[in-house]
């Protein structure tokens, strides 16, 4: 083996080239030898000719290079102009909008069922002028579940929380106190369990005159009903007491032990301006229930009216905002010769009085 | 004298082939002269050729020995030259680097 490596480097060029060009030739041949079994195999197996279609469906299945048109030779952009009928509405929309328009016609997703039954409460009610897209749809909407129709409520009632002090002859006060009362009672199912009383909305002015002369008559947050007990019922407090009468029975009208008390003299405009406009700021700051009862809690016990009982809390609310309505509907209607200032007394004379 | 040099050119490339099938340098360029045919379209073109001899012989009378001997100078003839001026470079790279031994 040695002598043979040995002798090759005794070869010459052309020799090696010789020996090369034979090289390659083996290796074609092989290739070709190659080819050829595979030919023969197939051949003999049947699946040479597999491959070989007809020149008329070949001319069929032609790859089409033209421009406008795909490969297959059709036109490319032909989907952009197909049409989906929408089975909610029935209306033709372009098939790659058509996803997004089912998803709004229908009323499936977040946003589009707002759409959706905002356009269903559009075509029911036209005359309900709602600002408050939001609101309009939640309030027409039946099928939410109860959670969502509380929450519809509150925000009914946060709106009309503004508008007795806007227009205090408004015929929807009484409508916002209702709300207003639903929607503590709501919140709170164990604190007012106050089921005494008698709704207030059912008697007459005569009726309530009277009862408000023998009674403590203070509107409960939770039944939305009167109080029955007496004048001197520790529950409400007086001024609760006085703004539920003014509320009912004009500013004239007053609570008979606590009206040499209040009974002052100058009706003091700017005082009352700046009640409502606090009382106000307190109202548009109303957002949710337990803010709402903290902020009102807070507010009376800077008039010294607090007690430290939670029951304070439920009965300052209802007081503040009675008291509210009272002076709004004083000071747009000045048929009253002395109107009462329902402003805030000072502490010292309500400690008194209890 | 003659005889003897015949000898040993036959011994010499004996030798050679040994030496490509041991290193493993013979299947390298198999593999390599394949994928270069069938990329430049060789086995396409022998194959049509193939198709044209069989349809003329008929499907059940075709033997091996009559396609090799059919194909084989095609084959050759329709190698690329650059298929085979890389393959010869190949080999006169390996002759240069055993015969330098």
């Amino acid at each position: 083996m040695k002598m043979e490596e040995m002798s090759l480097s005794g070869l010459d060029n052309s020799k090696l080239e010789a020996i090369a060009q034979e090289i390659y030739a083996d290796l074609v041949e092989d290739s070709c030898l190659g080819f050829c079994f595979e030919v023969h195999r197939a051949v003999k197996c049947g699946y040479f000719f597999l491959d070989d279609t007809d020149p008329e469906s070949m001319k069929d299945f032609e790859i089409v290079d033209q421009p406008g048109l795909d490969i297959f030779g059709q036109v490319f952009n032909q989907w952009k102009s197909k049409e989906c009928v929408c089975p909610n509405c029935s209306r033709s929309i372009a098939a790659s909008r058509f996803a997004p328009h089912l998803e709004k016609c229908l009323g499936m997703g977040r946003n589009s069922s707002r759409i959706a039954n905002r356009r269903i409460a559009n075509s029911n009610n036209m005359n309900k002028s709602e600002s408050d897209q939001e609101d309009n749809d939640d309030i027409n909407d039946n099928d939410w579940s109860y959670g969502s129709e509380k929450k519809a409520k509150k925000r009914k009632s946060d709106k009309l929380w503004y508008l007795p002090f806007q227009n205090p002859n408004s015929p929807r006060r009484s409508k916002s106190l209702k709300h207003k009362n639903g929607e503590l009672s709501n919140s709170d199912p164990f604190k007012y369990n106050n089921s005494t009383g008698i709704s207030y909305e059912t008697l007459g002015p005569e009726e309530l005159r009277s009862l408000l002369t023998t009674q403590c008559g203070v509107i409960s947050e939770h039944t939305k009903k009167m109080c029955t007990r007496s004048l001197r019922c520790p529950q409400h407090t007086d001024e609760q007491r006085r703004a539920v009468r003014i509320y009912f029975l004009g500013p004239s009208a007053v609570l008979p032990e606590v009206e040499s008390s209040l009974d002052t003299d100058s009706f003091d405009m700017t005082d009352s301006q700046a009640l409502i406009s606090r009382l106000q700021w307190d109202g548009s700051s109303d957002l949710s229930p337990s803010d709402s009862g903290s902020s009102k809690t807070s507010e009376n016990q800077g008039w010294g009216l607090g007690t430290n009982s939670s029951e304070s809390r439920k009965t300052k609310k209802k007081k503040s905002h009675l008291s509210l309505v009272g002076t709004a509907s004083s000071l747009g209607s000045n048929k009253k010769k002395k109107p009462k200032p329902p402003a805030p007394p000072t502490p010292s004379i309500y400690d008194d009085i209890n | 004298m003659v005889v003897s040099k015949m000898n040993k050119d036959a011994q010499m490339r004996a030798a050679i082939n040994q030496k490509l099938i041991e290193t493993g340098e013979r299947e390298r360029l198999k593999e390599l002269l394949r994928a270069k045919l069938i990329e430049c379209g060789w086995k396409d073109q022998l194959k049509a050729h193939c198709k044209e001899v069989i349809k003329e012989k008929g499907l059940e009378h075709v033997t091996v020995d009559d396609l090799v001997a059919e194909i084989t100078p095609k084959g050759r003839a329709l190698v690329p030259d650059s298929v085979k001026k890389e393959l010869l470079q190949r080999i006169r790279t390996f002759l240069a680097q055993h015969a330098s031994l």
